[in-house]
């Protein structure tokens, strides 16, 4: 290869940086720009003194406080179902499960996870439309089965972090408890989990932020564009990026549009915020393992 | 045992598809629904042009990014200095992390108008202006693959490089890339399945017309918008039960993916 | 003794803000094998590393004083941002620990620092490749399997390929991490004689753990066994 050579392989690899981070500069440049006026206390609580809105004493009509109620709502249900179901099946995978079926599992969480969010909103969505129809009429998309549709989409994730996170325990460790005296179960519960536990606590944190900004699971299954604080697992309810798809193809005027522009940094931040949490309590993990030696 | 739920429901969900798409079948042939047009009012509920708007959308979109994140790949771990490649790499890692819905959100406000006045025609509401959000938002996933992959070429190889006085370029021409041909492809197929996948950027700025493309500056429909505009519709309506067999190719093509990406992968690791 | 090839002056080494090297000065005999023996740990490796500035690829490194080295008649400091690494790995050959053959066939691997250097003729890249592997002995084991990878060679085999590749360009010095750490003693064997000939064509610089073979070939020992003092 001559000199030019070389310089044009330089020069495209460099061209391909700018223009990758010059796009999402401009996205969030773009953003920022619009958003910044809208955001302030009259964005989240519209008219409503925020004291009382806090204390939900009364409702929040031109707000997106709903909204970001109904995504927290929303968070802390499909986690609560996804993390003990997805811990289990790590550990089922990393320790108990034997060659074969690793494999075959490890397929079919590996295709799970790539299963597109839609077609998993979709299955919720028909689920219950059959037990509304053949069950009880007081079956409808709601925030459950949001809730139940997200945890099954981040649930492949959480089982690959938990998986990964302790088979990669060195062995030595593995092995102190058990020389020690501790069965099986006690060696995962006392050594390899506390070992592990900062690098599946960050997959938890992630899959959080990937249930803060799904839109495709919960516009099928639930998520409507006016309902008030989440106040029925039955019911439908707001979330914030669903309200922001919604802003996109319905805004009235410049106002609303602007409040979606607010929206939009709003969940930017809150899942900023989640991927630094991840990525620090990750990198302190890091750091104990390079100076351990 | 929970895994084995897991799995179960995986299944349930295949089989779900296919038992409420069955009377789709029933109508017509298979293939006419697959290859064939849609028109509800003449009782055509053909998916080919939701097929075909998906796999131009996704193609276009992968093939934007493919070099695209070749090269920011290449210069965080080959060419460029140390330090700044660490911070480009945080920042890949945190463009991961932003959410999908903000970038069709800017896409819909900035991108589409940008198109509609350099095109001079349509509303821009098209194939382009999707694919080009969509490689923005496939890229930092590839980039951290392709990033993963070179990181795994044996710290030895490239010792030997420095040491015969191989600069950074040749570094990465002659010894990385061609090593890490594999993992390059499986970072793109995977990439491309996550392209397929995507609802909201389509949805949002690919106009949503159900017909067969034949520029970059036609409006598409692909088969996850089709399944997120038509679930509105009523339950028993054969346009409803469309939309299974939507769900159902997605899934297929998806899994002929990573069963794909798989096989590479396992190929790699025997030789 | 031969005249001197390299000088090092008053050299500190520093990683992050570890002093690995302080204050090293030494003088490196022209044509001669000079051996660097000490306990693990004490920078050998580091140390060798100067003179092909491959230390320059760890983050953090960062080296003080001077290394001169007489490539064209006069002494030249190396580390000076005029004088162009890669000319300079060029002329400074290297040997590893571990054989590191590329993923590539034998004749390729050898061949491959010409590739580098942009050196296209056919005939002279055959004929340089060729000597180059004779040089080390490795020619009647592999001229009828040229194109085949070279993992498939022995260990020792692979370390003499290496040591061909490094000669290709016909380095003035020649650097060897522990070259015969990782091979039986039969392989080692045949590498220390052919160090030995070497001699007569290049500047050796070796890092060894072996007492034996140190006093067999060495012509010159620079010892890192830290003094009572410290």
């Amino acid at each position: 290869m001559n000199r030019w050579g070389e310089k044009a392989v330089y020069a495209l690899s460099v061209i391909s940086c700018m223009m990758l981070f010059g796009s999402v500069a401009t996205l969030l440049c773009y953003l920022l720009i619009k958003g910044l006026p809208a955001l302030n206390l009259g964005l989240i609580f519209g008219s409503t003194p925020v004291g009382d809105a806090l204390l939900l004493k009364r409702q929040v009509f031109d707000g997106i406080f709903p909204a970001m109620a109904g995504t927290l709502a929303l968070i802390l249900l499909a986690i609560t179902i996804a993390v003990p179901l997805g811990l289990l099946a790590g550990i089922y995978m990393a320790e108990y499960s034997g060659r074969f079926t690793r494999n075959v599992f490890g397929f079919l969480f590996d295709l799970l996870s790539g299963i597109p969010s839609i077609v998993v909103g979709l299955f919720g969505f028909s689920a219950i439309l059959f037990l509304h129809h053949h069950v009880s009429e007081a079956l409808v998309p709601s925030l459950l089965v949001s809730a139940l549709s997200l945890a099954f989409l981040v649930l492949p994730y959480i089982v690959k972090t938990t998986q990964m996170a302790l088979e990669t325990v060195p062995r030595q460790t593995r092995v102190t408890g058990l020389a020690l005296g501790a069965t099986k179960l006690q060696n995962i519960v006392f050594c390899l989990i506390p070992e592990s536990f900062s690098t599946i606590l960050g997959g938890i944190i992630l899959a959080v932020g990937r249930c803060a900004e799904d839109t495709a699971v919960i516009m099928l299954t639930g998520a409507v564009a006016s309902a008030g604080l989440p106040n029925s697992l039955f019911k439908g309810f707001e979330a914030l990026p669903f309200y922001i798809y919604y802003i996109s193809s319905q805004y009235a005027d410049q106002a609303e549009l602007n409040q979606g522009f607010g929206a939009c940094i709003v969940l930017l931040l809150i899942c900023a915020t989640l991927f630094i949490l991840a990525a620090i309590i990750q990198r302190k993990v890091k750091h104990t393992l390079l100076y351990r030696h | 045992m929970s895994a084995l739920v897991c799995c179960l429901l995986v299944l349930l969900i295949l089989g779900f598809m296919i038992v409420t798409g069955l009377p789709l079948f029933g109508q017509s042939q298979a293939m006419d629904l697959l290859t064939g047009a849609w028109s509800p009012r003449n009782n055509l509920y053909g998916i080919a042009p939701m097929i075909l708007g998906t796999l131009w959308i996704s193609l276009l979109s992968v093939t934007i990014s493919f070099p695209m994140s070749l090269g920011c790949a290449a210069y965080i771990s080959v060419l460029g200095g140390h330090k700044k490649a660490t911070v480009m790499k945080g920042c890949v890692q945190m463009m991961t992390g932003i959410p999908t819905i903000i970038y069709g959100f800017v896409g819909v406000f900035l991108l589409v108008p940008l198109i509609r006045e350099t095109a001079g025609r349509g509303s821009g509401m098209c194939i382009l202006s999707a694919s080009l959000v969509l490689a923005v938002l496939i890229a930092p996933t590839m980039i951290l693959f392709f990033i993963q992959s070179f990181d795994r070429v044996p710290r030895s190889w490239l010792d030997a490089v420095d040491a015969l006085g191989g600069s950074r370029v040749q570094k990465l021409v002659y010894v990385v890339l061609p090593a890490c041909v594999k993992g390059i492809v499986t970072g793109t197929v995977l990439s491309f399945g996550r392209a397929l996948g995507d609802t909201l950027v389509a949805l949002m700025i690919a106009g949503n017309a159900v017909q067969t493309p034949n520029s970059l500056l036609d409006s598409a429909r692909t088969l996850t918008s089709h399944i997120a505009l038509v679930s509105a519709a009523d339950f028993e309506s054969m346009e409803f039960k469309s939309i299974f067999l939507c769900g159902a190719v997605l899934y297929l093509i998806t899994a002929v993916v990573i069963l794909g990406a798989r096989l590479i992968e396992k190929r790699g690791n025997h030789e | 003794m031969t005249p001197p090839k390299i000088k090092i002056e008053s050299l500190d080494f520093y990683y992050n803000n570890h002093q690995i090297l302080s204050n090293i000065n030494e003088t490196i005999p022209e044509n001669a094998i000079t051996s660097i023996i000490g306990p693990s740990g004490a920078g050998k490796s580091t140390f060798l590393s100067l003179f092909n500035r491959l230390w320059e690829t760890t983050p953090g490194a960062r080296v003080e004083g001077r290394v001169l080295a007489r490539f064209h008649h006069s002494f030249m400091d190396i580390n000076t941002p005029k004088f162009s690494v890669t000319q300079l790995r060029r002329a400074v050959g290297m040997v590893f620990q571990m054989p590191n053959p590329l993923p590539m066939s034998i004749f390729n691997n050898v061949a491959f620092p010409l590739k580098l250097a942009g050196i296209k003729e056919k005939e002279a890249v055959q004929n340089r490749v060729t000597a180059a592997i004779k040089a080390c002995g490795l020619w009647p084991e592999v001229k009828d399997r040229l194109e085949k990878k070279a993992t498939t060679l022995s260990g020792g085999q692979q370390q003499r390929l290496c040591m061909a590749r490094a000669l290709v360009m016909e380095p003035e010095i020649l650097l060897l991490d522990e070259p015969t750490s990782s091979l039986d003693p039969r392989s080692g064997a045949m590498i220390e004689e052919l160090m030995v000939d070497l001699k007569q064509r290049c500047t050796l610089i070796m890092v060894s753990h072996q007492p034996d073979q140190v006093e067999k070939i060495a012509d010159h020992i620079i010892d890192f066994t830290p003094g009572p003092e410290s």
